[in-house]
């Protein structure tokens, strides 16, 4: 087995006792990297050299008997709208074809102090918005299953990437569930952290009160050792929560018996691929053969999620996104008369279709008239779906749903209608809305080996019973599977 | 009344606060430093930044609020003002639109001697946006220095309550002088730490408000004034010529003294107001919220109106002594002792003190003068120890030495001799030696018995006390 | 439900050419019918004190970061200011 198909919980002990060294393993990857990234395209930024500077400064400590995170020395890419100091932070758009930012994301000042080996930036969708990937201004990202089919998104260069061992572990983020679908339709493991778990300071905002920094990984394992590493209060971020986290992945226990499981209706509708849901049943059926209880359950405002999503995301992107102007940093057009002109242009070129139809929708919904028709409502339906969750919440541990509704589709093949492609967020959304923690890990493959992903949801700051109950699934059916590149 | 028309005003104050860092960022707050110096990812607007709220800034806002008879909003949020602007880096102000952290206020002014309410509609906080710099050497572009983005702001918002541009002048005098005694900013008018947005509207008596105009970037009270009534007689002679009033913003040019349009109607402003995701909701503890109400000193308003009440004060110099804080602690501190009359400290404050301090430049602080070394001096020209002209010469000393005054009576000889034997040896030398001046005046030139009395001060090089003496030299004159 | 696409895109600082407005106008519409089928809701909405925020202590860094490093990005920079289009005073 090559060092780069492993594991980061089995390459820890590895380097721990010196049976490699960090050096050997990020080589290992760089190589991998060489031989399938023309076929993935999962990265926009590669940063070999303070890679590997990086991983002989972990060797040192490790000769000189340090005492160091099991995250040492393991090689991880990032999603390229989480800012790093010194290296190029994309989001994916012209916009910011060439920033560096001058300071780091307070995640990256974590992974740091962990001593990760930062690989390089990933690919995504433009500022996060889309569901495939396709939206880069830069390249598609493929699936490695498929490399004719897209790897979800936003984050589908951090999920690709794990999936086609360019990289040991990776950070994505998610805002309607840009993590878990990617990480669904690439068969690897992803979480969506508690809304507030995770420092956003330096995560280029889409939709502040949504976005999410998590990790992705091949087992739920490597999944919680990172969590464990990013997870924590941050003074930078007003909205991040003030309490402590267990080690997710010291604590992690295979042990569902007496886990209460509610399976929503709403979530095995019309909508979803009778193979889908069927490999989902079939997921819950074997934690119940472990001693968990099933119950179905309803959560009647799953239809009007998705809608109370647009609006909020869109309302916020429109805001968050007006302060590229070219004025400080990012592109900027060559002809322009005067300032207004150069405003218009500036953003019209550097942003593409997307991003530019999100803004419009979002300044439409917070315009003076519509203000209560369209942000008021959808933030009040939002009020009802927390309810209702929590409702839930008193009566299960946890919920499991698909993660999406199909399985990943080709490239292209929904480029032309923002509707169909919004669509794939259905089972996602909710818990954005709902600032809940989930959890999205493979449980089937189609007949042309397509991963499946099943997604469990959890109540606020449960991530340890999340990861738990995905524990428990994983060693009784088996996670990842290598895609053959 | 202009011209038999009715005139309404409402202010918008913005008051920068002084806070060592800056609203939402730990940047630090000071004016007039190397442009682009106090600038970091945050108050640039950089790409994944995020606010973090000052707890200073809602502490003083909140001083504002009760200095002002607000409610307080323990429970309250930011939201975000959208719009482009190059010194608007992130292309939104945080701000507060619906729930402001005071509202429903008002203050007491001093007309004419007459006492006037105006309402407050609302105090909330903000931040500061940078400034562009404008050079016909520029070449067609204007430069960014970021430096004010994120300074912390309270708008003040009064009502339409105020009739005359000389009370909105008062309105701002009166809220520049309670601002400087909450200590919470620093009111250098010309580094723009309180400026305003006015908005005027005039009507006929008996008919209903009229449209309003918007007038920014005014920059100082008189600016304020002249923009008023500019604009009193811009709206009456549109309304004259049988045109009517637009609902506009305009800008105060100062140096050509008149207002133009900003912007017009078509591109009207679309703020797009929403709440502030990155933030959460602000909820101040009620004890901090009655601890900060227990801070507030006897403010300047309420001072002149006392100090008219109880010291019998003119309202000219209650209020000069009133609106400068140091004047009035020293002031009052002397009038805690209860020993002499008001007016034996107003002739020092408002007479010598404040002609020193304008011929040096110097401020209260700046000198050695305290309430123990004045209400000394009074004391010892009260008590006929020394005369008015040698309590002159203690106050030029106490003012820049820390000397006590009986030390310096002493050692400047100024202590009066009142001492009947020692004074009556003195008139009979005096009256021996002008024996035509007492002819004079036993024949009925009396203004020869201040001749006598001056050349008997002269005798006693001064010392001699003069009530005295005069009493002496008329019994000796029979 | 009319939305007036050149308005919002003046608001937005976008300009839409004349052959995509329509194409970014019927996209608008779908998404906002969409949206239109959200049910009524008869509430407001309120402040929830129950999850507070913290506030920062007032104390001032200095020094953090260089003019040169925080410029570095712009696009146009001239006597340590970012340079704009001459703006109408
Ligand atoms: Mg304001
Ligand atoms: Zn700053």
């Amino acid at each position: 087995m090559e060092l780069f198909e492993r594991n980061a919980c089995d390459l820890s002990e590895m380097i721990k006792s010196r049976k490699i060294s960090s050096k050997e393993l990020t080589e290992s990857v760089f190589g991998r990297i060489k031989a399938v990234e023309g076929k993935v395209d999962a990265y926009l930024t590669l940063d070999k050299e303070n890679a590997l500077k990086k991983a002989e400064e972990v060797d040192a400590k490790i000769a000189a008997g340090e005492e160091l995170s099991p995250l040492a020395g393991i090689p991880m890419g990032i999603k390229d709208n989480i800012s790093t100091k010194g290296l190029k932070t994309t989001c994916a758009s012209k916009m910011l074809y060439n920033y560096v930012p001058p300071f780091n994301a307070t995640v990256m000042n974590k992974l740091e102090s962990n001593d990760v080996v930062v690989t390089g930036k990933l690919n995504m969708d433009e500022f996060a918005m889309g569901s495939s990937t396709e939206n880069s201004h830069f390249k598609p990202t493929r699936n490695p299953f498929d490399t004719d089919r897209i790897p979800g998104g936003s984050s589908g260069g951090s999920a690709a990437a794990v999936a086609a061992c360019e990289a040991i572990v990776s950070l994505g983020s998610d805002t309607g569930g840009s993590i878990r679908q990617p990480a669904s339709y690439c068969g690897v493991v992803g979480l969506k952290p508690t809304y507030g778990s995770v420092s956003r300071y330096g995560l280029v905002a889409f939709a502040s009160s949504l976005d999410q920094i998590g990790p992705l990984g091949r087992c739920v394992k490597d999944v919680a050792m990172v969590q464990s590493a990013i997870a924590g209060h941050d003074r930078y971020d007003a909205t991040s929560a003030y309490r402590e986290y267990p080690d997710f992945s010291a604590a992690l226990n295979a042990d569902v018996k007496g886990l209460k499981i509610g399976v929503p209706k709403e979530y095995f509708g019309d909508g979803i691929d009778p193979f889908v849901k069927q490999s989902v049943m079939n997921a819950v059926k074997e934690l119940e053969r472990l001693g968990a209880t099933v119950k179905e359950i309803s959560l009647p405002s799953t239809d009007y999620a998705l809608s109370s999503y647009y609006i909020i995301s869109s309302a916020e992107a429109s805001s968050n996104l007006a302060r590229f102007d070219g004025v400080r940093y990012g592109f900027r057009a060559e002809d322009y008369d005067g300032l207004v002109d150069m405003y218009e242009r500036s953003r019209s070129e550097g942003f593409g279709d997307e991003v530019k139809r999100r803004i419009m929708l979002g300044t439409f919904v917070l315009s003076s008239g519509f203000y209560d028709a369209y942000y008021k409502k959808a933030k009040l339906l939002q009020r009802r779906i927390q309810q209702e969750f929590s409702d839930q919440f008193a009566d299960v541990d946890i919920i499991a749903t698909p993660t999406v509704p199909t399985t990943a589709f080709k490239i292209g093949q929904n480029t032309d209608d923002p509707l169909k492609m919004y669509a794939t967020d259905i089972c996602t959304v909710t818990v954005n809305i709902a600032g809940l923690p989930a959890i999205s890990i493979p449980c089937a493959y189609d007949d042309k080996g397509l991963p499946v992903g099943i997604q469990l949801i959890g109540g606020k700051f449960t991530e340890q019973r999340l990861l738990n109950s995905a524990y428990a699934f994983e060693q009784l059916v088996g996670g990842f599977k290598k895609p053959q590149l | 009344m202009v011209k038999g028309y009715e005139v309404v005003i409402g202010l918008e104050t913005h008051a920068e606060l002084n806070t060592e860092s800056k609203i939402y960022c730990d940047c630090k707050n000071q004016f007039g430093l190397e442009v682009n110096s106090q600038v970091c990812p945050i108050c640039m607007g950089m790409p994944g930044t995020l606010p973090t709220l000052n707890e200073k800034v809602v502490d003083y806002a909140i001083k504002m609020g009760h200095a002002l008879n607000c409610n307080i909003n323990r429970i309250c949020k930011q939201d975000r003002k959208n719009y482009f602007y190059p010194d608007l880096p992130k292309a939104y102000q945080i701000s507060q639109a619906e729930v402001p952290l005071c509202e429903n206020g008002y203050v007491d002014i001093l007309v004419d001697g007459e006492e006037k309410r105006i309402g407050i509609t609302r105090i909330h906080i903000e931040e500061d946006a940078g400034k562009l710099l404008h050079s016909d050497k520029f070449h067609g572009v204007s430069l960014v220095d970021l430096n004010r983005c994120g300074v912390p702001l309270i708008e003040i918002v009064s009502e339409p309550d105020m009739r005359s541009s000389q009370e909105a002048k008062v309105y701002l005098e009166t809220l520049k002088s309670i601002l400087q005694y909450l200590g919470i900013c620093d009111c250098k008018m010309q580094e723009g730490s309180i400026r305003c947005d006015v908005n005027v509207s005039v009507h006929k008596p008996g008919e209903p408000f009229g449209t309003r105009s918007e007038m920014k970037n005014v920059n100082s009270f008189s600016a304020a004034v002249r923009g008023i009534d500019y604009e009193v007689e811009r709206q009456i002679s549109v309304l004259e010529s049988g045109g009517t009033v637009e609902q506009e913003t305009r800008r105060w040019d100062d140096d050509k003294g008149v207002s133009v349009p900003m912007r017009s109607k078509e591109d009207a402003q679309d703020y797009r107001y929403f709440p502030e995701p990155d933030l959460l909701t602000i909820v101040v503890e009620q004890e901090r919220v009655d601890e900060l109400k227990k801070s507030i000193p006897e403010l300047p308003n309420i001072k002149i109106l006392r100090y008219v009440k109880q010291f019998c004060l003119n309202i000219k110099d209650a209020t000069f002594i009133a609106e400068s804080v140091s004047l009035a602690k020293l002031f009052d501190d002397c009038m805690t002792k209860d020993k002499f009359h008001a007016k034996c400290y107003t002739t020092w404050i408002l007479g010598d003190l404040v002609k020193y301090m304008n011929a040096t430049g110097k401020t209260l602080e700046d000198t050695k003068l305290n309430p123990e070394n004045l209400t000394e001096l009074v004391e010892a020209i009260e008590n006929k120890t020394i005369s008015n002209a040698g309590g002159k010469k203690v106050f030029a000393v106490i003012l820049e030495a820390d000397k006590k005054v009986s030390d310096i009576i002493e050692e400047q000889g100024l202590a009066q001799v009142s001492d009947d034997s020692a004074l009556e040896k003195i008139a009979d030398e005096v009256l021996a030696a002008n024996e035509k001046s007492v002819n004079d005046y036993k024949g009925g030139k009396t203004n020869a018995l201040g001749y006598l009395v001056g050349q008997c001060m002269k005798a006693s090089k001064g010392k001699a006390n003069p009530g005295k003496m005069k009493e002496i030299i008329l019994k000796k004159l029979g | 439900m009319n939305i007036d696409i050149k308005h919002i895109a003046k608001l937005a600082r976008l300009h839409i050419e004349d052959d995509q407005l329509e194409k970014f106008e019927s996209e608008m519409q779908n998404i906002v019918d969409m949206v239109e089928k959200m049910p009524d809701i008869e509430d407001e909405m309120t402040l929830d004190p129950s999850n507070p925020m913290r506030l920062r202590e007032d104390k001032a860094v200095q020094d953090k970061f260089t003019r040169q490093e925080l410029m570095q990005n712009a696009p146009q920079v001239k006597a340590g200011c970012l340079v704009v289009p001459k703006t109408v005073e």
